[in-house]
């Protein structure tokens, strides 16, 4: 493919791959936080454990986890045409991109939060502090460096994801890939995106790593 | 009144396999004022027991009283409260990681809804208490652990409580620090007035700050009483393997007629075994010896093994007794 057309075409790629990356790790994040929270706290060994509540988010987390990516985006297609009023497409995308990143960010929150010191909760209780205030002054700052390397490995996996729905009817990159590298056999255009996909996922690691590492306090100067 | 009062407490942990009686039924009165020591082996309950003063831990039965208040009979919010005027310190010392010293001592006083120019005003006395002004920005991480527990015990300060709870808050120190924070306590217990129970393993702890003990084993409470009645003459199996527990590790071994000598408080400045020596002609041998000061007064404890001739041992037992020491045969298990 001729170089000036390739670059506006790979331009709006990687703006819809970005697009569907960010919103669709935004969502997952605002549905998978509540529901990490109420995991950890329902937990058997939480601090208001609640065995039906705890089983049954554990259960639909898990199912909707082990369900491949690509068979979700068509098992939930009539609910992204209701949402989006459409199928294809970067925005239609995001509903199954969000279905399906949401446990998994979920997982990946609840194992950061699980990872601060009992003891250091115990502490805060025996202070009086209520579950609320345990949650917002030390569970979650406590965990924020886990947090944030969790939040950059789920935003990379959100890319995959999203390049994965190329294969049907999604946008960005992927969409490119298959319809330009697979369709028409053009395998240049094919590298191009792949080289593209890594470039993106090494900038996402690179910067979620960046910023774990400033923020945390553990390290010594 | 005693400012803590535990009534007929018990604790079961009912597990899927097993139930284990942690705690059973505790009675103990520490009144305001005291530091009082609990210590027991491991596995004892003593964690349990501290836990359930303050009602980290449900007890199974029985009831804990501190101040008058019934805490079983306490909403969520007033047991809240209440856990304001009853701080805790750990043996990890449990810092906020994420946050610097000023941050770590700020947060106790967040928790009680306290305003911000009043709570950098109090960080400025408490680090001035504990010798810390010079590390206030700094991180846990970068403290030592005697740094670290002066940090938790400006954070257990901070909301001007009655009470501080201590669990093993010495254990993880090596033994100048614990010195140092023993002492830092003893102060705080001293000007202050606040109360202190003091959780150990180890009775050198005990010795070194306490005015009342009470044994623990097993979940129940072998003994109580003051520092000097328990050390002096404790009458516990469980008190006497705490309190001999060196002395028996090093005997075992002879198998020859050994007596133990107690000295209880006045008499450990004269030289015993000396005028023992030169006044009965004798031979003794030493097999252990420690004295410690205990509330100014001397107390201690040693192991001689006597000649073979049966005269002899009986002269010496009778000199000693005669110099109004105690004195105890000591079988080979040491007890
Ligand atoms: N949450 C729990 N569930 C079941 N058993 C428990 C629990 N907490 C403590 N126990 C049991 O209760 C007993 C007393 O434990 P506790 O932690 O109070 O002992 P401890 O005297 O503090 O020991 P250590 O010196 O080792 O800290 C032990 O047998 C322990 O296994
Ligand atoms: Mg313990």
């Amino acid at each position: 493919m001729a170089i000036e057309k390739m670059v506006p075409l790979m331009l709006g790629g990687i703006r819809d791959t970005m697009y569907m990356t960010v919103v669709s790790t935004l969502f997952a994040y605002l549905l998978g936080f509540p529901l990490a929270i109420l995991l950890v706290l329902t937990a058997p060994k939480g601090l208001r454990p609640h065995a039906l509540v705890y089983r049954v988010l554990d259960a639909v987390v898990n199912i909707f986890r082990s369900i491949p990516f690509l068979i979700l985006m068509i098992l939930v297609i009539p609910l992204t045409r209701l949402i989006a009023g459409k199928a294809y497409g970067s925005t239609a995308t995001i509903v199954p991109l969000v279905i399906a990143a949401a446990p998994y960010v979920a997982r990946m929150i609840e194992s950061s939060l699980l990872e601060v010191d009992p003891g250091v909760i115990e502490a805060a209780q025996s202070m009086g502090a209520s579950i609320p205030a345990i949650i917002l002054k030390v569970i979650i700052p406590e965990a924020k460096t886990s947090l944030i390397v969790g939040a950059t490995i789920s935003s990379g996996t959100i890319l995959g994801y999203s390049a994965m729905s190329g294969a049907i009817g999604g946008g960005g990159l992927g969409q490119i890939a298959i319809s330009y590298g697979y369709n028409r056999y053009q395998t240049d255009v094919l590298l191009v995106t792949v080289v593209l996909l890594v470039i993106l996922m090494q900038i996402i690691q690179a910067i979620g790593m960046y910023i774990s590492r400033k923020t945390d306090k553990r390290i010594r100067e | 009144m005693p400012l803590i009062e535990l009534k007929h407490l018990t604790k079961t942990f009912k597990g899927k396999t097993q139930t284990v009686e942690a705690l059973r039924d505790i009675n103990l009165e520490i009144n305001q004022g005291d530091i009082y020591g609990i210590i027991g082996m491991s596995g004892a309950g003593k964690s349990t027991l501290v836990r359930c003063i303050n009602f980290l831990e449900r007890p199974t039965s029985g009831s804990v009283i501190i101040d008058g208040k019934d805490l079983s009979t306490l909403s969520q919010k007033e047991l809240r409260q209440l856990r304001q005027q009853v701080s805790m310190i750990f043996q990890h010392f449990n810092l906020l990681q994420q946050r610097d010293v000023r941050g770590n001592i700020a947060f106790a006083m967040e928790i009680a809804g306290k305003k911000k120019a009043e709570i950098d005003r109090r960080i400025d006395e408490l680090l001035e208490i504990v010798g810390l002004t010079d590390r206030q920005h700094n991180y846990p991480s970068q403290l030592s652990g005697g740094q670290q527990q002066r940090v938790a015990i400006a954070r257990a300060l901070a909301t001007n409580p009655k009470i501080i709870l201590c669990d093993e808050a010495t254990s993880a120190l090596d033994p100048t620090t614990t010195t140092s924070i023993l002492n830092l306590l003893r102060e705080i217990n001293r000007t202050l007035g606040i109360t202190i129970v003091i959780i150990t393993h180890e009775m050198s702890v005990v010795e070194s700050i306490c005015s009342h003990v009470a044994i623990i084993d097993d979940g129940a409470l072998a003994e109580v009483g003051t520092v000097e009645q328990v050390f002096s003459q404790p009458k516990s199996k469980a008190a006497k393997k705490l309190i001999f527990r060196k002395a028996g590790a090093d005997t075992g071994v002879m198998g020859d007629r050994m007596i133990r000598i107690v000295f209880e408080g006045t008499a450990s400045n004269e030289p015993y075994i000396a005028s023992l020596i030169l006044e009965c002609h004798v031979s003794v041998n030493i097999m252990y010896a420690d004295t410690r000061d205990v509330g100014g007064k001397t107390f201690g404890q040693m192991i001689l093994q006597l000649p073979e001739d049966h005269l002899q041992q009986d002269k010496i037992i009778y000199y000693l007794r005669n110099k109004g020491l105690r004195v105890e045969e000591v079988s080979s298990d040491g007890h």
